[in-house]
């Protein structure tokens, strides 16, 4: 057992003596393996973590948000709506929200405006999300200034800076009382944006929203399940894309690996003629030869791994959340909940380490099994 | 020390590392604060990743096909400018 | 003690290029002796050398090696003899491994690492203890007066050092048998007096060298006990020891 042991430590140590010896290639080889996997484990961490927080603040969304369609458009819903979903059995409560945008000609930056009840914003008075403050440089106490839908300014004081904290829900917020709602657009009385159901039991959701829309054949009910699915498409497919973008780099650097691991040069082949010569066996050149793929591919897939965590997690993934996120003038910062998909790692593992190695070890196979005597023979 | 157990030692370090980090992220995840109480009571949807477009702010509020229209080399997502086609059975299920 | 009976080696055996390298040679090659394989090229020395090594299997006959094979785990035919021919290829290595030490024509070193983890080579799969080999190294390059270019990449060398070099190597796993083909091929004749000189104290020492060259500083020189002369794969003078 310990004999055993000792071969491994040994072998590495020549395949290490062996890498070296070829320093610039091997850690240039190393460095770009060390890019790729940084790259993919980023985008994977970036991903798992921005979905994760959906589902989480999803959660808390309403369990069903329910539209009207005018002319194949959305289009405000009467507040008589609401008597009318409230009387349908599992409904506990319905609420009509109030929400818009405003756009921000000073700096080009698209707030959300929504109607919150007292206990955010009284009359006169707002409470805005850290963007809006970092944008328009505001503090508590200050006068926040809106333009009206007639261009006469609104003037709003700050009650609330919401926490940097919910910056991934709250950063662009402006929450108003309806009344200024109502004044700031001209928006008409007793009509709503759209309206947030809430049911008693999450199994009822489907047969609420077919009664809704059999009582009313103009709305469109969203269920939060729909919100949730839409979340995980738009993250897939942003990830796709970046994918995309990676795979013409991905794919020269896997062709590059693989010229480097399956093509054996004389020079190596007569190294293996001249160990087996002097008493190696078959499979100690294959253990120098997997040793050689693991140190190369283990070390980058580790290396890389540790590395995008921190790209990701403690430096909110600068590298490319651009291209994830999206080119935004009120761009929110906000640092992701670190999450460790075990199951994506392993997955990235194979798809690195055992390609790799198993490339660097197939190729010797054969100049493995060369007779020892060849090496006399040259 | 030889150089076969500095690598080893170098290694087993690198993923004690990542153990860490896995555990440093389940950690996180149990200490995430409780969401902002004046937020529940807005009853928000959506994430504010991006903010300017009215589909990118708040998707799943917007017309089905709309998250998926933001890019300017974004594939097409009607028949009628389809390069292939799209599953039509699915989308229109009522 | 070696011992060869009916040796055969035949290469491509049934096609029409059929030829025999090593035609029925029976010999006893004693311990503690030089044995020089003499002959011109072509007339199987080499594949007589890598038959003895455990290199290579011959094609018929039978090689007994008697009193050395204590690295075996079992023996055959009373207390100290193993018959090599027929043994599994995993036994055969072990046995080559830690009974003989090869010294080749074109001493086949390893480019771009130092000069101790050459001698240190064949010692790696053996699953000895690096300090213990390694010390063990170090004494041989200390020998060999070669020490100060132990850290030194063996391109660096010159011909008569990379001759101790690969001699150091063949030492690394303590073998009771040197086998060498041709060593002096590439040297000049003062280099190839030293190592005849080498090979003395090896002899000295207690090994049994077997050399297969048709270099007369070789086959002439005065350490030598006994030699052998080949041609076409046979046996013609088989010498006496002197």
């Amino acid at each position: 057992m310990n004999n055993s042991m000792e071969r491994h430590l040994n072998i590495l140590e020549f395949t290490l003596a062996s890498l070296l010896r070829r320093k610039a290639k091997n850690l240039s080889l190393l460095a770009m393996y060390l890019l790729v996997v940084f790259m993919l484990a980023s985008l994977l961490f970036f991903v798992t973590a921005l979905k994760r927080e959906a589902a989480i603040i999803l959660n808390d969304a309403p369990d069903m948000i329910v539209q009207r369609l005018m002319a194949g458009r959305q289009d405000l819903v009467p507040v008589d709506y609401v008597a009318g979903i409230a009387q349908i059995k599992g409904v506990t409560a319905v609420r009509p929200r109030l929400w818009g945008y405003y756009y921000d000609a000073l700096n080009g930056a698209n707030f959300t405006i929504m109607a919150g009840d007292d206990s955010a914003a009284g009359s006169g008075k707002t409470a805005i999300g850290s963007g809006v403050a970092k944008t328009r440089n505001l503090m508590v106490g200050d006068l926040l200034p809106l333009i009206g839908y007639d261009k006469s300014p609104v003037m709003l004081e700050i009650g609330t800076i919401f926490p940097s904290a919910s910056d991934l829900i709250a950063a662009d917020l402006i929450v108003i009382s309806p009344d200024d709602f109502h004044h700031l657009f001209n928006f008409p009385a007793g009509q709503a944006t759209d309206l947030a159901v809430t049911v008693r039991n999450p199994k009822e959701l489907a047969t609420v929203a077919a009664k809704i829309v059999s009582r009313f054949p103009d709305s469109r009910p969203i269920l939060k399940s729909e919100i949730q699915r839409t979340y995980q498409s738009i993250f897939d497919w942003r990830g796709g894309m970046m994918l995309l973008v990676l795979a013409s780099s991905l794919l020269s650097f896997i062709i590059f690996a693989w010229d480097k691991a399956t093509g054996l040069s004389a020079e190596e082949r007569k190294e293996i003629g001249i160990l087996k010569s002097i008493g190696w066996e078959t499979s100690d050149v294959l253990l120098l030869k997997f040793w050689e793929g693991i140190v190369i591919s283990l070390t980058a897939f580790l290396l890389g791994t540790v590395l995008a965590y921190g790209h990701v997690f403690f430096l909110s993934a600068p590298l490319f959340a651009q291209a994830l996120k999206g080119w935004s003038v009120l761009y929110p910062h906000f640092r992701l909940v670190p999450v460790v998909d075990v199951y994506q790692l392993a997955v990235l593992f194979f798809l690195t380490v055992v390609p790799y190695t198993t490339a660097t070890i197939i190729p010797c196979w054969r100049a493995a099994t060369i007779d020892p005597d060849a090496a006399m023979r040259y | 020390m030889r150089r076969s157990l500095q690598y080893i030692l170098f290694t087993a370090a690198v993923f004690a590392v990542v153990l860490l980090l896995s555990l440093h992220a389940r950690n996180a995840q149990h200490r995430r604060g409780d969401p902002v109480p004046q937020m529940q009571n807005l009853h928000v949807t959506d994430l504010c990743l991006t903010t300017e477009a009215r589909y990118t702010r708040h998707p799943s509020m917007a017309d089905r096909h709309a998250p998926f229209q933001e890019h300017p080399l974004t594939l097409e997502h009607f028949p009628s400018g389809s390069l292939i086609m799209p599953n039509l059975a699915d989308r229109y299920k009522p | 003690m070696i011992e060869l009976s009916g040796i055969t080696k035949s290469f491509n055996s049934g096609e029409p290029n059929q030829f025999t390298a090593v035609d029925n040679v029976s010999l006893v090659v004693h311990p503690q002796r030089i044995t020089v394989l003499k002959g011109p090229s072509g007339s199987g020395k080499t594949s007589l050398l890598t038959m003895i090594g455990c290199m290579a299997r011959p094609t018929s006959g039978r090689i007994f090696l008697r009193g050395v094979a204590a690295a075996v785990p079992f023996q055959q035919e009373g207390m100290d003899s193993v018959e090599i021919t027929s043994l599994p290829e995993r036994f055969l290595n072990d046995i080559r491994r830690s009974t003989f030490g090869f010294i080749f024509q074109q001493f086949n070193l390893v480019k771009g690492i130092s000069v101790l983890e050459n001698v240190m080579l064949p010692a790696y799969p053996t699953g000895e203890r690096r300090p213990d080999f390694r010390a063990r190294a170090l004494g041989l390059l200390e020998q060999f007066s070669i020490s100060r270019h132990a850290g030194q990449r063996i391109e660096l060398l010159s011909g008569g050092e990379l001759q101790r070099v690969a001699i150091a190597r063949a030492l690394i796993n303590n073998p009771a048998i040197i086998i060498a083909d041709e060593p002096t091929a590439h040297l000049d004749s003062k280099l190839s007096q030293e190592f005849m000189a080498i090979v003395g104290r090896l002899k000295g020492e207690g090994k049994s060298v077997l050399i297969a060259s048709h270099d007369p500083i070789v086959f002439d020189s005065p350490l030598i006990d006994r030699v052998v002369e080949m041609r076409d794969g046979a046996v013609v003078n088989s010498g006496s020891s002197r």
